[in-house]
């Protein structure tokens, strides 16, 4: 899987800080390291000169014992005398086979050994004669100082990486603040809301792709509001032919009976379809009004005395209702309840339930039929405009504009709810329309 | 009894077309194509019912609407043909009883003719509420004495509401009784109706202490 920019960029400041700052830290480990030690081989070195001086003059003398014991500097070091005749030591104990042999063999030589572990400086200078002496210095006290610097370096390190990694998260953050208000903006524009604009950028950079992003959304909405605008206007234009062709209609129909046989047939075609088409006229410019947001302040709408009051003007209607209040507009509750009962009507043979249930803080206003059912695949299509037709079921007198559930579902949308249908058991749909629930006190 | 409806409407095919379908109904429909023409013959002839379209070439509709108010209270239905809510609401703020939009069939506008003519409910008494007088027999409201000229559709709201005695009155109950609609949706209709009735009967029509709003159900007489 391939990072995000924001993980790259964090990454790579990290890594970024991690290789200087270490690199920086090997440099001062080395020097100071190298310092102290040879700071330390030359302070040994002069202590060492003094001592053999000293030896020099008690070499053969009884006193040499005590002399080496009064030169040793402390518990932990140690010095030989080496002669031909064999060795004298004093401090620490340390036999003369636990020095390495090119010590011993060849001095003046200085190095660095563990003796039982613990690490010492050995410094061997030749005594007159062929003797040597060896005074082992221990290290313990300079490793600890060193112990404390590589811990003080390498902490140092990984804090300065571990810096630059959250310097490089807020730096890319904040530059990519513009990509994700872009984002949220798309996803809104995506979303329907044509009116998602990004805010002003002070940068020059981003000036230009927020004005680039601003003025296609603009131009989006321009052309959804012309789109809408056209619907409503052809509409529109349709209504005083349709006002005088349903009048006529009526005249005519009324006098049907001097009409018999085909004349008579095809005056019912005509005013049937006469009246179709002014229903389907109505419902399309509702619900091109419905694009636009001219609606009056929400109020609060007891929704279960809405749904009783819609139903007395119908068939009757099984209900269960619960006491629930919703904030919207009436009208578009009105157009919902009733649309559903009318796709009820004349798709499942009528409604055989209603009811108004809380849910949490949500309530749900659900229609059933005992219909035919919706197929899985089509449960998305029929809340599409002029999707009647798709519904294997669907009547062939079926006199609907296709634009009901359309409706439904704009008008659910403002109001700021959702719409779905569901299988009911034992068969027939469930029509749920869910809102937020403003209280149940109704 | 018949009923003589002034059908004002500058499309000569919609006036014939309604013309012919409203007869069928039972009505005597009488035409004028503008505003001008509609206001001279309202003026020397009487009718029971106006019904106006607001789109008038001339004296538009709404001034049509204004005058006939300022005369008097006959009912007006106004025809709009946007389905703009502006236009319907400002017919209402002009007078008008009730609207229609287009197309409108002729059966319907002969059931919202028929509501706003129907004879008012039998003889109840006079009614007090507050410093308001209504006399439903003689069709007068008084307000401190003084007599309150209501329409017809305003004195039918005022008396479905005095007559539940301060229950609360649903929005549904109130559009079914006085508009005969059975079929609620717009209760904008009888939002401007009742500002309407209180610029007439409230001493502050911004903060009414007569004709009470009940949030979320509907109206209510205060005591």
């Amino acid at each position: 899987m391939r990072l995000t920019l924001r993980c790259r960029v964090t990454l790579s400041f990290g890594f970024g800080l991690l290789v200087v700052t270490s690199v920086l830290a090997f440099a001062t480990w080395n020097l100071a390291s190298g310092y102290m030690l040879r700071q330390r081989e030359a302070s040994a070195t002069r202590q060492a000169e003094v001592n053999v001086r000293l030896v020099e003059k008690s070499l053969s003398s009884p006193g040499l014992d005590e002399l080496l014991t009064g030169l040793t500097t402390g518990p932990d070091s140690s010095i030989l005398v080496l002669s031909p005749d064999g060795h004298v030591t004093a401090g620490r104990k340390v036999e003369p086979s636990q020095l390495p042999a090119g010590l011993v063999e060849h001095p003046p030589a200085r190095e660095r050994i563990a003796v039982d572990g613990l690490p010492m400086l050995a410094v061997a200078l030749p005594v007159a004669g062929n003797a040597v002496y060896i005074e082992l210095f221990p290290l313990q006290q300079l490793n600890r100082t060193f112990g404390f610097l590589s811990a003080v370096l390498i902490a140092g390190t990984i804090g300065s990486a571990l810096l630059g990694a959250a310097l490089g998260s807020w730096a890319s953050k904040r530059a990519l603040k513009p990509l994700a208000e872009l984002n949220s903006a798309a996803g809104r524009i995506a979303g329907g809301d044509l009116r998602a604009r990004l805010p002003d950028q002070d940068d020059p950079d981003l000036a230009a792709l927020a004005a680039k992003f601003n003025s296609t959304a603009h131009a989006l909405e321009q052309r959804a509001l012309r789109d809408a605008r056209f619907a409503s206007d052809v509409s529109h234009e349709l209504r005083s032919p349709l006002t005088t062709m349903v009048n006529a209609g009526a005249v005519l129909r009324r006098r049907r009976e001097h009409l018999p046989g085909t004349a008579g047939t095809a005056l019912e075609l005509l005013t049937s379809e006469v009246d179709r088409f002014a229903r389907m006229v109505v419902d399309l410019l509702e619900i091109s009004r419905a694009d636009q947001t001219d609606d009056p302040p929400p109020e609060e709408i007891a929704l279960d005395a809405l749904v009783r009051n819609v139903i007395a003007t119908r068939a009757p209607v099984p209900l269960e209702l619960e006491p629930a209040v919703v904030l919207g507009d009436r009208r578009r509750l009105d157009r919902v309840l009733t649309n559903l009962l009318d796709n009820a009507e004349r798709h499942a043979g009528g409604a055989v339930l209603v009811s108004v249930r809380a849910r949490g803080a949500k309530v749900r206003l659900e229609v059933e039929d005992a219909g035919p059912g919706v197929p899985e695949q089509l449960r998305e299509v029929i809340f599409e405009r002029f999707a009647r037709g798709v519904m294997a079921g669907s009547r062939g007198d079926d006199t609907g504009s296709g634009l009901g559930l359309a409706l439904v579902r704009e008008h659910v949308h403002r109001l700021g709810g959702r719409v779905w249908v569901e299988d009911r058991s034992p068969r027939g749909s469930r029509f749920v329309v869910e809102m937020v629930l403003r209280s149940s006190d109704g | 009894m018949c009923v003589r409806v002034l059908l004002v409407e500058d499309d000569e095919r919609i006036q014939q077309a309604l013309s012919l379908a409203l007869s069928d109904e039972g009505f005597t429909v009488d035409e004028a194509g503008s505003g001008e023409d509609a206001l001279r013959r309202l003026e020397t002839e009487s009718f029971d019912v106006l019904l106006v379209d607001l789109t008038l070439p001339g004296v538009d509709g709404l001034e049509v609407v204004r005058t006939l108010r300022s005369r008097g209270d006959l009912p007006i239905i106004v025809v709009t043909a946007r389905a703009d809510a502006r236009d319907m609401i400002a017919g209402l703020e002009a007078g008008a009883d009730d609207y229609v939009t287009k197309p409108l069939m002729a059966s319907v506008l002969a059931a919202r003719i028929r509501a706003l003519l129907r004879r008012r409910g039998p003889g109840r008494d006079a009614v007090r509420i507050g410093d308001l007088e209504i006399r439903p027999q003689e069709g007068l409201v008084r307000r401190a004495g003084e007599r309150v000229h209501l329409t017809r559709t305003e004195f039918r709201l005022l008396l479905e509401l005095a007559g539940a005695g301060g229950r609360i009155v649903t929005r549904e109950q109130l559009l079914q009784k006085v508009w005969g609609y059975d079929y609620f949706g717009d209760t904008r209709l009888l939002d401007v109706h009742i500002r309407r009735l209180r610029r007439k009967i409230e001493a502050n029509p911004d903060d009414p202490s007569l004709l009470l709003t009940v949030r979320g159900s509907g109206y209510r007489i205060g005591s």
